[in-house]
């Protein structure tokens, strides 16, 4: 490369950073926008004009949310689905994926186009079915209700199904040797030659379960059964809106799942490359 | 410890017929090598005993019982495969004891076992690593250390040196036999190396399509072959074959050369003459006639690759030097020659 072909693409290179960047800033500034207010007296709030930072700060908000609402019910609930969800789902997956892809048993192409075919249906579309369901088994207003239609989850049994399929057979036939049974072998060989991709599948099926909204506001109307990204909703007052009240609690809601990222931000990365790799 | 016994075997993998009525025993204790070229069956025969490929006709026993259709644990085999498939998340130990831990077996047993087998195979400071953290040499004699700990009855290798450079096959070798004398168990080992079969085995086993060629000692094999087929396989450089005529007890070149040896044959017959490289001497004067093409010097002898009027020919030249292009004599030492019918048996 001559000097000039370097500066042409430093120039392309600064340009590319500079577009990333106000995309970011475009992306960020609600969010920032949202935690400032967080901090404002619900006057300085609705007063004209803009303030960067609040010229007076105050937790009030946050302390209402934390106390005034059922907000640690709600956390609570939205803990305890989505780690039932996250547990089911990846416990169901790697199993249907296994015995997809190690196991012959009359049935098995049927099944695997029957997995194939659910992943093709939008969930929202089947919604009403579920619900329907959830009320003929009287299942309503019950966090199993929230919990049950979070199961199905294709794109998690197509992803043990690759991974296991790449399994080098020697490896089965080494453990067969040894004297595995078919459990011994998804648990004690198929899982931990995998535990990458199973962290990675955890990780983005807790976050997708604890962004959930359409479903756990369907499926419960009783404040007690709500999760977090429910109960917010009813963060409003008899006289108006109060919008740091009503932006405190979202931002508390979102705290677990952006501790989650910034802790496993490779892992999440990873999971949604694998993700959108099958996805397409 | 057990003889195994294989009768009637056949393998079909839908159409194709990759063993076929194969009928085998060996002895308690015994070192069998099958040796064959690549797709004769040698692994397909190896997994069936194993357990892992399913015959389709015959039966397999081993010591006394029928384990034709016993799952792989309960035969009483350990395998070691060419690719070693050693558990990647676990460690040594905890890849050598993989079995016992399979069947619950307590900690400190295990600790103790895979200590007994490191000590034998020399990899007591490696018990913590990774296979990832080993050479090929290392990751190998891990792989045997977990047929070992298991105590099988018979002991099944499919092709184990052949990921290993030169000089650690040798080595390697060298401790297969010595383990092989120190547990005196029934071995059964795949190979395609000729080297290997006839240095550490008591009975080859060479297949050919999926038959047995023949079946005996490296001494039968390489002195007594039955068939063209091992008299070519076995010895390096490879038998030399000449094409003739029967005539009594000797056999008629086309050129009309007749060469006496032992053997009868009806006259006329279309027959083979085999003679090994060393069994041909080079001289000044020689019923076979030719010019050499490629002279190898390997030091302790070399070999001379000669055009003659009946073909190539390889023979050795140890006592007198040969250079290419070099027009040569050749005397067959006839008495170690071999003679094959039009179908290949030998006479
Ligand atoms: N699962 C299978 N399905 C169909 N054909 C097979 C299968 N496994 C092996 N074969 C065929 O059976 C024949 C023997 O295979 P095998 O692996 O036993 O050969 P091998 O003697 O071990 O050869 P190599 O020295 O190359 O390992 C081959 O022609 C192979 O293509
Ligand atoms: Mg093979």
């Amino acid at each position: 490369m001559n000097a000039k072909s370097i500066r042409r693409w430093n120039l392309v290179g600064g340009a590319l950073t500079g577009l990333t960047l106000i995309v970011a800033i475009f992306w960020a500034f609600p969010i920032y926008w949202a935690v400032v207010t967080t901090f404002k007296f619900e006057q300085d709030v609705v007063k004209a004009g803009v303030d960067w930072l609040p010229i007076r700060w105050t937790v009030e908000a946050y302390i209402n949310a934390l106390f005034n609402t059922k907000l640690g019910l709600w956390y609570l609930n939205s803990l305890a689905t989505s780690l039932m969800i996250t547990l089911l789902v990846l416990l169901t997956s790697a199993a249907a994926g296994y015995a997809i892809s190690q196991l012959n048993f009359p049935g098995r192409r049927v099944l695997w186009w029957l997995i194939l075919a659910s992943f093709m249906v939008p969930i929202p579309a089947l919604i009403i079915n579920h619900f329907v369901l959830m009320s003929q088994m009287g299942l309503l207003n019950t966090l199993t209700a929230v919990v049950l239609p979070q199961l199905i989850a294709p794109v998690t049994v197509m992803i043990y199904k690759q991974f296991f399929d790449s399994v080098p057979k020697d490896f089965r036939e080494a453990a067969l040797m040894d004297g595995a049974s078919q459990w011994q072998l998804l648990f004690r060989l198929y899982l931990p030659m995998n535990w990458g991709i199973t962290t990675a599948l955890a990780i983005i099926t807790f976050i997708g379960a604890w962004n959930n909204f359409l479903w756990p506001f369907l499926a419960v109307t009783t404040e007690d059964k709500m999760n977090v990204t429910v109960g917010i909703t009813q963060v409003t007052d008899a006289f108006g809106v109060k919008y740091a009240r009503q932006l405190s609690s979202a931002v508390l809601a979102g705290l677990p799942v952006a501790v989650v990222y910034l802790l496993f931000q490779r892992r999440v990365t990873q999971a949604i490359m694998l993700t959108a790799g099958i996805k397409g | 410890m057990a003889q195994v016994e294989l009768s009637n075997i056949s393998k079909r993998f839908g159409a194709v017929e990759v063993i076929s009525g194969l009928n085998l025993s060996i002895e308690d204790g015994a070192f069998c090598a099958l040796l064959g070229p690549s797709g004769c069956g040698k692994s397909t025969m190896l997994r069936m005993i194993a357990g892992l490929e399913e015959v389709t006709d015959g039966t397999i026993r081993i010591g006394t019982e029928d384990v034709t259709h016993a799952a792989p644990k309960s035969r009483g085999t350990a395998m070691v495969f060419q690719s070693y498939a050693l558990y990647p998340h676990l460690t040594v130990a905890e890849n050598i004891t993989f079995s016992m831990s399979l069947a619950g077996a307590p900690k400190a047993k295990q600790r103790e076992a895979a200590e007994r087998v490191a000590k034998m195979l020399q990899l007591t400071h490696l018990l913590d690593r990774r296979p990832a953290a080993l050479s090929g040499g290392q990751r190998q004699r891990v792989a045997i250390g977990r047929a070992l700990v298991r105590d099988p009855k018979v002991f099944l290798f499919d092709e184990p040196l052949s990921n290993l450079d030169a000089l650690l096959r040798v080595q390697m070798r060298l401790e297969l036999a010595k383990l092989h004398g120190d547990l005196k168990t029934t071995m059964i080992y795949v190979t395609h190396d000729q080297v290997e079969a006839m240095t550490l085995a008591d009975l080859i086993v060479v297949l050919d399509k999926g038959k047995i060629a023949q079946a005996g000692s490296p001494w039968e094999l390489y002195n007594r072959p039955a068939n063209r087929f091992v008299a070519g396989f076995i010895g390096s450089p490879a038998m030399n074959f000449l094409k003739g005529q029967g005539d009594g007890q000797g056999v008629v070149l086309p050129d009309g050369t007749r060469l006496a040896v032992a053997q009868h044959m009806a006259k006329g017959a279309p027959v083979e003459l085999g003679i090994r490289p060393e069994h041909v001497k080079v001289a000044t004067e020689g019923p076979i006639r030719g010019r050499a093409s490629v002279v190898e010097y390997l030091g302790n002898t070399s070999y001379a690759y000669v055009e003659t009027d009946h073909g190539p020919m390889v023979v050795e030249a140890d006592d007198q030097p040969v250079k290419a292009g070099d027009q040569l004599a050749l005397v067959p030492d006839l008495a170690k020659a071999h003679v094959f019918d039009a179908t290949g048996q030998a006479l």
